[in-house]
């Protein structure tokens, strides 16, 4: 579908000649010119402005009456003008209508110091409010569902967090009651509003009548910093800023990226972090039990973990790894960056010459089938999947593999009429239904994406799938179509960058030859042979899978050896683990993973180590070190430069480079290099 | 006597039926439209510059002619929500006949190309419903709706949709919500119904009266009907007159006329005794007139340029019985409880002006709040989303102007009144 | 499936977070009576969009339940496949729609402008005296009905009756008691045009 073409033109505000694009609403294209229009109402992200607070008023030239900036579009030629006394007292009279019922409790609220309210009441308002009646009373604050609060005293009906459940996440279950004066905020009924994106309607509001449950009173605007990152809890990969105070994340927003999340954050991404800085959430509040968050190394001594120093476990676990050489086996974790698997693979590879180290839990897929799906013209990027004419969900359910993309998919639906079709993994296999596929995108338009799952690559039938993927690939020219393409969601959030890194069994950095060594389930079977006999479990607990924990109860048994890196004793850890580095959660940690789309994203520190906590580069060079190699690793950047040099479609690169927002290495010029 | 043409033969027996319709020349207009191009039947629309009745007087041939051309669904919806205070005109055309909107309606589809309609009629108008349902039927089975109507090639589905009670469904966009099965909240325009309407379709919105108006335009030709009324307010009008007059009701006049000749010539005036203190001319929306008005020719131009407008063509007729703070305190209390709460200034303005009236009939205001009630007002007026906020500001805002002694008066004495220690007054 | 009584609805009441979501009522646990699933799939019919048929839907939940209650609400939502809380929201819109128990017989008595010029205020007092305690019927005071004609006037159950004076309450109430058709001699349906000029067939 034809992406919006953007035409610049000129329009007069305040008396200055700005530039802006065509069709711009005047609140966009007045920030051009540094005019700021005041706003409640107006969100972009909610889809068309709704003209609801009436905030916005401002005088055009050649029409009578004051005009809606959030909803005009600017033309060519406009004449704006913001500062007469007309609209300024349109201005002072939207807010003084505003407060007349709001209870100014500004002290006691955690908006307070953030507040669209507080801070258009200064610059725009009366000053003074002649509104002498009692204002209303309401109970508040009240329980709106388990992580929200409302307070229907303070809200000012922009209609915000209500679009937002009707039009974004479409769970229609937060709505208006009532008419008029007496409109109010409410679910059905009393029941609770609980849907994947909820607390979005918290960030969303712009005064204090929607606060998170769990945040509540936990900090002043002043008494916080802000850091960027990336979430890492699924293959969404949400850019996020982590709201830090003593040290201790205490708030998850959206950092909005629209070719990654849109503005938007699923509730597991918002709300589990208490468990990041391993703080107990506050009575009942919490999403996650944290439980014990490990923070200092342990040997298992007499049967029983105990805690040591960094000195002990470091040569414990050398021991261990320099008696079983070449017969160990490495799992890494979906979590782990690029620069820790790569440290590893190179620490199992060149420093105990052995090639058994795995990422995917789905079994060997051949490299040339990694290679081809790892084309360039083939990928599809997250915004694709909304101006495409169609897309093929293929064996997923994105709200549970990857709910972030679920956002986009309706967008692309709602907004742009994109058809959404759904196939499992046997439609695929079969010539007849999967001609019937073809047809039905076919007839949508040629801009097809095709959103499918690592699981479909899965199993005796998973290099099978992958060609007949490819093959629908072929057949629908995705790799000639603008717009078009593949978008694989990995099981692991950084699945992509661990493959490209080099940690798969049977593929260097860069998908580059190696010799062939064993997946994870040949690991298993190994361990459980005898074959194997040293486990190294870059954070993972292979046992934690209810699919397989059998099997890897019998490994863990018989292996003499398992070393891991974890935040917490999950059970396999907790019985059978000899040493056990703590490890860190992804607001601690430095590096880069890499988006389902090709994106490289940094990871950046927002807040220390708790307890002895050590970086996982910095183990890993530690521990090359003591069983014979030395990784020339001093630095986190070191780590990353490496790991960019390693990868031939990587070259080049540099942190700064992927800054704060990311890069694609497709859509780099060295982007030739994989073919 | 004016020509009727609504009220020709409105108390006729039976003349819901078709059979009495017809032989009183029903569906006549309409054979004789569907024998013209749907481009000579705007023209006759055009030409009769017929402006719509349901309250903002925009022309009718002007609006169908929006409508964009080409084979995409577009839609007709009658509005039959009729809920501006005083107004009761479509209520009678409904109840008494029928099938004279029905014709309207299919000829103004026909010329607008629309397929789908729906008579968007007040939840309230229970039996006028049942009339047009049954009469509705009839047409269906004679074949005056439905597919290839009367071979002509046009087809036209319709419905009638029952509101629930909610004044702002009668504005066009909240009444388009409200029909999708939503909170009848207006919508941000543009886009324009005529755009961008019910399901996101080109629509044409028209008033009962406006649709009704149609047959006889079409049989007497656009530029005979323009001949009626005046140069800019041309064809005949329903009044209904209501409140201190001797004969209230709906009264077919001829635009143009001196609005002393309706509520006095017509509707009999106040009783014995009683002289007009004020009048709303076009509904409650509309700011009121004094006994000073009463020779205003009652058409769109000259009751625009009196300060007030023509809206609906309902008169409410205050006798000097009533005191002022009675009249602005009802309105704006209709209009609070009406406020869709979508927008500011109307949600805020209608609830803050209630409360100040209230507050000067208890005796606990003070002339600076006076002030302070008409500034709110001014605040409100072109500031909203709709219109439905202007409507209670426009109204109280000429009863302060016109009346501010009055209200001056009414506060010192519910003052002093409030003042008496309790008990005293025993 | 729901019993929370009517008072706990509102803006004072925190959700009960031992609920579930209210997300679109399962058919296999949210019972429908026959003819009212009927009635409803048969509305959803007539519009291009089946959510047009909100309004017809809630009405015809409304006759089968005597007012907007949790339970017909989720029963309308489960035939129309909406969340509950997107028809809740239109209930609470409409002045026709009931969001607590009231009496069968509804008498809606004007106040609005004309018909309060005209004592309409004394009428709906005396109205509601009249009906007292008695559980049968709905008084309410309602805005302007379209009937100024016949002010001051009420809606008994979609009949519209006046001009009434407070003489005629008794009977209107004995009436609809009794099962009568109200006030025959008062019903706005009989009466002739005002307009004198109007034609008859002349
Ligand atoms: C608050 C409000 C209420 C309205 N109520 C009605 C109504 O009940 N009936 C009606 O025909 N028009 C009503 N209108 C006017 C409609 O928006 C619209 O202009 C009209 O239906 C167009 O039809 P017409 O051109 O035939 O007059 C109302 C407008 C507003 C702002
Ligand atoms: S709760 Fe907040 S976001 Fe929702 S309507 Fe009220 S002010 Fe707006
Ligand atoms: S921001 Fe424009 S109306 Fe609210």
């Amino acid at each position: 579908m034809p992406r919006p073409q953007e035409k610049i033109i000129t329009f007069t505000i305040d008396g200055k000649e700005v530039q802006a694009p065509e069709n711009a609403m005047l609140v966009d294209a007045a920030k051009q010119g540094d005019v700021e229009i005041p706003v409640f109402c107006y969100e972009p992200k909610l889809g068309n402005p709704v003209g609801a607070c009436r905030m916005c008023l401002v005088e055009i030239e050649g029409i009578g009456k004051l005009q809606t900036g959030c909803s005009t579009p600017v033309k060519d030629g406009m004449v704006v003008n913001t500062q007469s006394e007309r609209v300024k007292e349109a201005q002072r009279a939207v807010v003084e209508f505003l407060l007349i019922n709001h209870p100014l409790d500004c002290p006691v609220c955690d908006k307070g110091g953030e507040c669209p309210l507080q801070d258009i009441t200064f610059g725009w308002g009366p000053g003074i409010s002649r509104f002498v009646e009692p204002k209303r009373h309401f109970v508040k604050p009240l329980e709106l569902s388990s992580k929200i609060a409302i307070d229907r005293e303070r809200c000012i009906l922009c209609y915000r967090c209500v679009r937002f459940s009707q039009e974004i996440s479409e769970d229609y279950q937060l709505v208006l009651l009532e008419r008029g004066a007496h409109s109010y905020v409410s679910t059905f009924d009393g029941h609770p509003y609980e849907a994947p994106f909820s607390g979005n309607i918290v960030e969303l509001c712009p005064v204090g009548a929607l606060t998170s449950r769990p945040y509540r009173f936990r900090a002043r605007p002043w008494d916080i910093e802000d850091a960027g990152s990336v979430c890492t809890l699924c293959p969404s990969q949400c850019n996020v800023t982590l709201t830090v105070r003593d040290e201790r994340v205490l708030r998850v927003q959206a950092r909005e990226h629209p070719e990654v999340d849109d503005g938007w954050l699923c509730d597991r991404g918002r709300f589990a972090y208490p468990a990041l800085g391993g703080i107990r959430p506050a009575d009942g509040t919490g999403t996650v039990d944290p439980g014990e968050r490990i923070t200092e190394p342990m040997i298992r001594d007499g049967g029983e973990l105990r805690a040591v120093s960094w000195e002990r476990a470091l040569e414990e676990a050398a021991a261990g790894l320099t008696r079983a050489g070449e017969r160990t086996g490495a799992l890494v974790g979906g979590q782990t960056t690029n620069e820790e698997g790569f440290l590893l693979a190179r620490t199992v590879r060149e420093g105990l010459g052995s090639p058994h180290i795995d990422s995917r839990r789905a079994g060997t897929l051949g490299l040339e089938l990694h290679r081809a799906l790892n084309d360039p013209r083939l990928q599809a990027r997250v915004s694709d999947l909304e101006f495409a004419h169609a897309v093929l969900v293929l064996a997923t359910d994105p709200i549970e593999d990857a709910p972030i993309l679920d956002l986009r998919l309706r967008k692309g639906a709602r907004r742009h009429g994109m058809r959404i079709v759904q196939a499992t993994a046997a439609d695929l296999l079969d010539a007849e239904r999967a001609g019937g596929l073809v047809g039905q995108l076919g007839e949508a338009g040629e801009e097809v994406v095709i959103l499918w799952h690592e699981r479909l690559t899965a199993g005796p039938d998973g290099a099978a799938s992958a060609r007949a993927l490819l093959d629908l690939a072929e057949t629908l020219s995705l790799a000639d179509t603008d717009g078009a393409g593949l978008l694989e969601i990995p099981a692991g959030t950084n699945g992509r960058g661990l493959r490209e890194a080099g940690v798969l069994p049977n593929a260097g950095p860069g998908l580059s030859d190696v010799a062939d060594g064993l997946d994870t389930q040949g690991i298993a079977d190994g361990l459980i042979a005898g074959e194997l006999s040293c486990l190294y479990l870059l954070g993972t607990d292979p046992s934690q899978d209810p699919a397989t924990d059998s099997v890897w109860e019998q490994a863990f048994e018989r292996a003499s050896t398992v070393i891991a890196h974890a935040m917490f004793l999950t059970d396999g850890i907790r019985a059978h683990a000899n040493v056990v580095f703590p490890a860190q959660a992804y607001a601690e940690k430095e590096g880069t993973i890499v988006h389902p789309d090709g994106r490289i994203q940094r990871l950046r520190p927002a807040v220390a180590h708790p307890g002895a906590t050590r970086s996982e580069w910095q183990v890993l060079a530690d521990l090359a070190k003591l069983v014979g190699i030395d990784l020339e690793v001093l630095t986190g950047p070191m780590a990353s430069q490496q790991l960019f040099d390693a990868v031939p479609f990587y070259e080049g690169l540099t942190l700064q480079e992927i800054g704060g927002k990311g890069v694609r290495w497709q859509e780099r010029r060295q982007a030739a290099a994989v073919s | 006597m004016s020509e009727k043409l609504l009220f020709k033969d409105i108390d006729e027996p039976g003349l819901t039926t078709l059979a009495v319709y017809e032989a009183r020349g029903g569906y006549e207009s309409l054979r004789k439209a569907l024998q013209m191009t749907p481009e000579e039947v705007l023209k006759q629309l055009e030409a009769s510059n017929l402006r719509g009745r349901g309250g903002a007087g925009f022309q009718m041939g002007k609006k169908v002619s929006f409508l964009p051309h080409g084979s995409i669904e577009k839609y007709l919806v009658c509005n039959a929500d009729e809920s501006e205070p005083g107004t009761f005109k479509d209520r009678e055309l409904m109840q008494k006949n029928p099938h004279m909107l029905l014709e309207g309606l299919i000829v103004a589809s026909y010329a607008a190309g629309t397929t789908r309609s729906f008579i968007y009629i007040r939840g309230e108008y229970a039996q006028q419903a049942d009339v047009l349902d049954a009469a509705l039927r009839e047409a269906r089975a004679a074949g005056y709706v439905g597919e290839d109507i009367l071979g002509s090639g046009h087809s036209l589905s319709l419905l009638v949709h029952r509101g629930a009670g909610a004044y702002i469904c009668g504005e066009e966009t909240g009444l388009l919500d409200s029909l999708e099965g939503k909170r009848g909240n207006p919508r941000l325009k543009p886009p324009f119904p005529a755009n961008q309407g019910l399901y996101q379709g080109p629509t044409l919105i028209n008033n009962v009266e406006t649709l009704s108006t149609v047959p006889s335009i079409i049989r007497m030709g656009g530029e005979e009907y323009a001949r009626l009324g005046t140069e800019q307010s041309t064809g005949t009008k329903l009044v209904s007159v209501s409140g201190h007059v001797r004969r209230p009701g709906n009264y077919e006049i001829e635009l143009g006329v001196p609005s002393r000749e309706i509520i006095y010539g017509l509707a009999g005036g106040p009783e014995e005794g009683r002289t007009v203190k004020c009048w709303f001319p076009g509904g409650s929306s509309a700011p009121v007139l004094t006994a000073d008005d009463l020779d205003v020719p009652y058409d769109f131009e000259s009751m625009a340029k009196a300060g007030s407008m023509l809206g609906s063509g309902a008169i409410i007729v205050v006798d000097d019985s009533t005191s002022i703070l009675d009249v602005a305190l009802k309105t704006a209390k209709f209009y609070r409880h009406e406020s869709c709460g979508k927008c500011t200034p109307c949600r805020e303005g209608t609830n803050w002006t209630v409360k100040m009236l209230e507050r000067i009939d208890r005796g606990e205001a003070t002339p600076m709040d006076l002030e302070i009630m008409a500034s709110v007002q001014e605040h409100i007026i072109g500031h909203c989303l709709c219109v439905l906020g202007d409507a209670m500001a426009m109204p109280i805002g000429s009863m302060i102007a016109k009346f501010k002694g009055e209200f001056e008066a009414h506060m010192e004495t519910r003052r002093l009144e409030a003042q008496v220690p309790a008990g005293a007054s025993a | 499936m729901s019993s929370s009584p009517a008072t706990s609805r509102g803006w004072d009441q925190p959700a009960d977070l031992e609920k579930d979501p209210a997300t679109i009522p399962d058919p296999a646990t949210t019972p429908v009576p026959d003819a009212l699933r009927r009635e409803i799939e048969a509305h959803m019919a007539l519009y291009p969009d089946t959510r047009s048929a909100a309004l017809p839907a809630l009405q015809a939940a409304q006759r089968v339940h005597g007012w907007c209650s949790p339970e017909a609400i989720e029963q309308a939502a489960c035939v129309m496949r909406v969340t509950p809380a997107e028809l809740d929201a239109v209930v609470t819109f409409y002045d026709m729609l009931e969001t607590e128990p009231v009496g069968a017989s509804s008498v809606y008595v004007c106040t609005n402008i004309s018909c309060s010029l005209r004592g309409a205020d004394a009428l709906y007092d005396a109205m509601r005296e009249a009906a007292g305690e008695d559980a049968a019927f709905n008084v309410r005071a309602f805005e302007c009905l379209g009937a100024c004609d016949i002010a001051p006037m009420a809606s008994v159950d979609g009949v519209y009756v006046g001009p009434l004076s407070i003489e005629d309450v008794p009977r209107l109430l004995e009436d609809v008691r009794a099962g009568r058709d109200v006030l025959p001699d008062k019903q706005l349906v009989k009466r002739a045009c005002a307009d004198a000029g109007a034609g008859s067939g002349a």
